[in-house]
């Protein structure tokens, strides 16, 4: 285990190696502790043993991510469909310290942000509004920190959530194309799929329909097996507009697991 | 010969298909034909947050159906907004024309000083057979007595009404079955005189979780022309900003129970415990939510004998609430089937009704929409910059951006949402040429030609009614019902008819007032399709005792009179 996490390390050229090097420098008991207990639905364990590991390594991508799920879980749990929104502010709130404790820990402002993203179904509308400018806060915060290719493509993904009319989909296109230049120097990795959709869909907001397809297609012949990718290719016109209308839906929850960033090989 | 005769049958088929094929369309325009053409006009103020209330008052758009001369032949009801506004008595002339007879009734005039009018309902609160009207109004709403002869007598203050209020929707139904029925009231600002108010804080204090509003108030009728506010004796004191109520009977217990549709806040579903009070079962029922209710109609779009409910909310680009079906699970719990049903998504969702317009048996939905259509110039970007300023008081009307000639949801077409047997719903608005993008605001349906097919009148703001003629092509068979209550209210509101044929059940009910700025009419309607003869319906009325009635004539208007039929347990 200890040799696999090691040459993991020493990949030449992953930009997210700063990232996920903590999540290995972690506790592996406290790692192990929080899993169990997730395992066994006892989330407010889960929840205990994380924050008191993260309060020793704010910056620890697997650490804040599996809190996330952890405080959502409990929520969803207690109160079905997408939880209340006041069991997620117990997340804001703790990474409101730890960021007030170390500021220059950019991992926790992304996760931070992602509270903000977790509590969006389960809130109204108007707050809906309120929590993803607070996550957009956050995410900046983070890129101004290190300009990794997880903060550029979450920020840039975050702004195409907006409605038009509010003409965020350039910021959200020149964030991703900034991580897209960045996943082009490093070998491929399964996220980067999320990173071809979303690109294509920035262009399809901004009415770009050929650049869309072309970056879906380009994302295609990497991804031959992404379903996401096809169902767009499949589609046209007002079919596609129902389709990507539906997949940035605040209402329905982003899936926010990191797991996929720490699992890449 | 054989070939011949082969050459042939497919031409006689061919002839037949096009003589049977229905014309595509189904409804025709006939406001300006039928001389109902009159334009409503929103309230301006003149206060010092008239501006900032301009944008937030565009509303008072009504009709509400009622036979109120006995004639055979449904009328109509229509306001006005604007200071010193006429409200509208249309009389129907029988020949799809209608004659304004308001000022001579004596119920033209609602609109002066210190009142505008917000929506009307008929209601026969004194059991003589004749519909008298409520004129709800911010202001002092106002109960007019129909005297017979085409007259009409106010008797607010003799009825114990006289109060200000912000009212801006009314149902009337009989709670507690003493045979009267009583007055719901839905307020939307709190009781303070916005036409001069004396603080600026009385706008919503929150977009989710508002409770500054103006409530519920109920009114007991004594049955000697007396109301009292039993509001906090039966369990409904509230202080959101109501938009809407709805009432049925839920659990088929006997007792209706009743939806508050709130804007700015959490929608509320009350048991009637059967004893003069309810139970707020709003968590159970529906959940908590926080979004703008704005409609509420009840009906059985699944033919499964439990009434459902539809409510409206606001989905657009920048709100994407989604509208409520409640598929009611016989258990005093509702599941939001809109997704799946695809009503979800109407635009900023106004009044909506259910009804079989092409008489196949099952509940077809038509919903109002738009809020304010004005300049190309959105108002959304000066909402949500107000809206992430930290820490602003929205409860400070100061504080909202004036809407000056901006565009809020504007434009949106209307939808007619056609049951495919109950599943799903599909839109037949533009087919049927009823996609108007006025900003529509409440709905009647009647069969204003006692055709047996059902027609739709539907008030919009600022601009002119619209009234539709069902042209549909004969064909499917229909059933109607007027109810006659002689224990119950003698309306029959809240009676439940349960009709049998051809080896199915199918339910509706006499609704006092149901959605959002419209009134349809009080007989009960079913569309029978193909089936030509009905086997008996079931009446449980609204002071609980059953009959059935085994003759009922098809493609007919029954009358139907409490005591009459054959007492059932």
């Amino acid at each position: 285990m200890r040799m696999r996490n090691l040459s993991f390390l020493i990949l030449p050229g992953l930009v997210l190696t700063s990232l996920i090097a903590p999540a290995f420098a972690a506790s592996d008991a406290d790692i192990a502790k929080a899993e169990q207990a997730m395992a066994a639905k006892d989330y407010n364990t889960a929840i205990t043993v994380l924050e008191a590991a993260l309060q020793s390594d704010p910056d620890n991508i697997r650490l804040g991510s599996d809190y996330r799920q952890a405080i959502m879980r409990k929520s969803i749990a207690a109160h079905p469909k997408e939880g209340s929104p006041l069991d997620f502010d117990r997340c804001i709130t703790f990474f409101e310290k730890v960021v007030a404790a170390h500021p220059n820990a950019a991992t926790a402002y992304l996760n931070y942000g992602f509270c903000s993203v977790d509590k969006i179904p389960a809130a109204g509308s108007i707050t809906q509004v309120l929590l993803a400018n607070a996550a957009l806060t956050q995410f900046s915060k983070s890129i101004e920190l290190k300009p990794s290719w997880i903060a550029l493509y979450t920020r840039g993904n975050s702004y195409l959530y907006w409605p038009v009319i509010f003409g965020k989909a350039g910021l959200g296109v020149a964030d991703l194309e900034r991580a897209y230049a960045m996943q082009k120097t490093e070998p491929t990795r399964a996220y980067h799929q999320r990173l071809y959709i979303s690109l294509g869909d920035g262009y399809w907001k901004q009415d770009n329909i050929e650049k869309a397809r072309a970056m879906w297609k380009e994302g295609l012949s990497r991804f031959p097996e992404s379903k996401q990718i096809k169902a767009r290719l499949d589609r046209k016109d007002d079919d596609l507009k129902s389709y990507i209308d539906d997949q940035l839906d605040p209402n329905k929850r982003v899936d926010t697991d990191l797991h996929e960033i720490w699992e890449a090989k | 010969m054989k070939r011949f005769a082969l050459a042939v049958i497919p031409l006689v088929c061919l002839g037949l298909v096009a003589q049977t094929k229905p014309a595509e369309r189904w409804f025709e325009d006939i406001t300006k034909k039928a001389g109902v053409d009159k334009k409503h006009t929103n309230r301006d103020f003149d206060n010092p947050y008239a501006k900032i209330m301009a944008g937030y008052t565009a509303l008072g758009a009504s009709v509400a159906v009622a036979d109120y001369d006995g004639d055979g032949f449904e009328d109509v009801y229509t306001t006005d907004s604007k200071a010193g506004g006429k409200n509208h008595l249309w009389h129907n002339n029988h020949d799809l024309t209608f004659t304004d007879m308001a000022e001579q009734a004596g119920v033209a005039n609602a609109n002066e000083g210190d009142n505008a009018v917000a929506d009307s309902m008929w209601l026969d609160f004194n059991n003589d057979g004749r519909p008298d009207l409520f004129v709800v109004k911010f202001g002092h709403s106002q109960l007019f007595e129909n005297m017979g002869g085409g007259k009409f007598k106010d008797v607010t203050k003799a009825a114990g009404l006289d109060r200000y209020s912000n009212a801006i929707t009314a149902i009337a139904f009989d709670y507690d079955r003493d045979g009267k029925v009583d007055l719901f009231v839905g307020s939307y600002f709190q009781p303070i005189n916005i036409f001069q108010p004396d603080s600026p804080r009385f706008f919503p204090e929150s977009f989710e979780t508002a409770n500054n509003g103006g409530g519920l108030t109920v009114y007991h009728n004594d049955g000697k022309g007396k109301f009292t506010d039993v509001t906090e004796k039966v369990g409904l004191k509230l202080s959101g900003w109501t938009l809407d109520l709805g009432h049925a009977d839920a659990d088929n217990d006997g007792f209706d129970d009743l939806y508050v549709a709130c804007d700015f806040g959490t929608d509320h579903f009350f048991h009637n415990n059967g004893n003069g009070t309810f139970a707020d079962l709003t968590e159970k029922a529906i959940g908590i939510d926080s979004k703008k209710g704005m409609n509420v109609d009840w009906g059985d779009y699944d033919n499964d004998g439990l009434l459902d409910i539809y409510v409206t909310n606001i989905t657009d680009d920048y709100m994407r609430e989604g509208n409520f079906l409640w598929h009611n699970n016989g258990n005093l719990t509702f599941s939001d089937v809109s997704r799946e049903t695809g009503t979800y998504e109407t635009g900023w969702g106004w009044g909506a009704k259910f009804f079989d317009y092409d008489n196949d048996g099952w509940l077809d939905l038509y919903v109002m929409n738009g809020w304010v259509s004005a300049g190309k110039d959105s108002y959304v970007p000066d909402i949500f910059n107000m809206v992430t300023k930290p820490g602003i008081d929205f409860a400070d009307a100061r504080n909202w951006p004036p809407m000056g000639n901006k565009s809020l949801s504007g434009y949106e077409k209307k939808k007619l949402f056609h049951s495919e047997k109950g599943q799903i719903f599909k839109d037949q608005a533009a087919r049927h040429g009823l996609d108007s993008n006025k900003d529509g605001r409440g709905i009647a349906i009647a069969d204003f030609n006692n055709d047996g097919k059902l027609d739709i009148m539907s008030a919009n703001a600022n601009s002119e009614p619209n009234l539709y003629l069902n042209t549909m092509p004969a064909g499917p068979h229909w059933i109607q019902f007027a109810l006659e209550g002689r224990q119950s209210n003698r309306g029959a509101v809240g009676a439940q008819v349960r009709l049998k044929a051809a080896g199915m059940t199918r339910l509706q009910f006499v609704s006092g007032g149901n959605s959002f700025a419209g009134q349809s009419s009080s007989r009960v309607h079913f569309g029978l399709a193909d089936v030509a003869k009905v086997d008996q319906i079931e009446v449980r009325w609204p002071t609980g005792q059953k009959e059935v009635f085994a003759s009922v004539a098809v493609d007919k208007l029954n009358k139907i009179v409490e005591g009459t039929g054959k007492k059932v347990k």
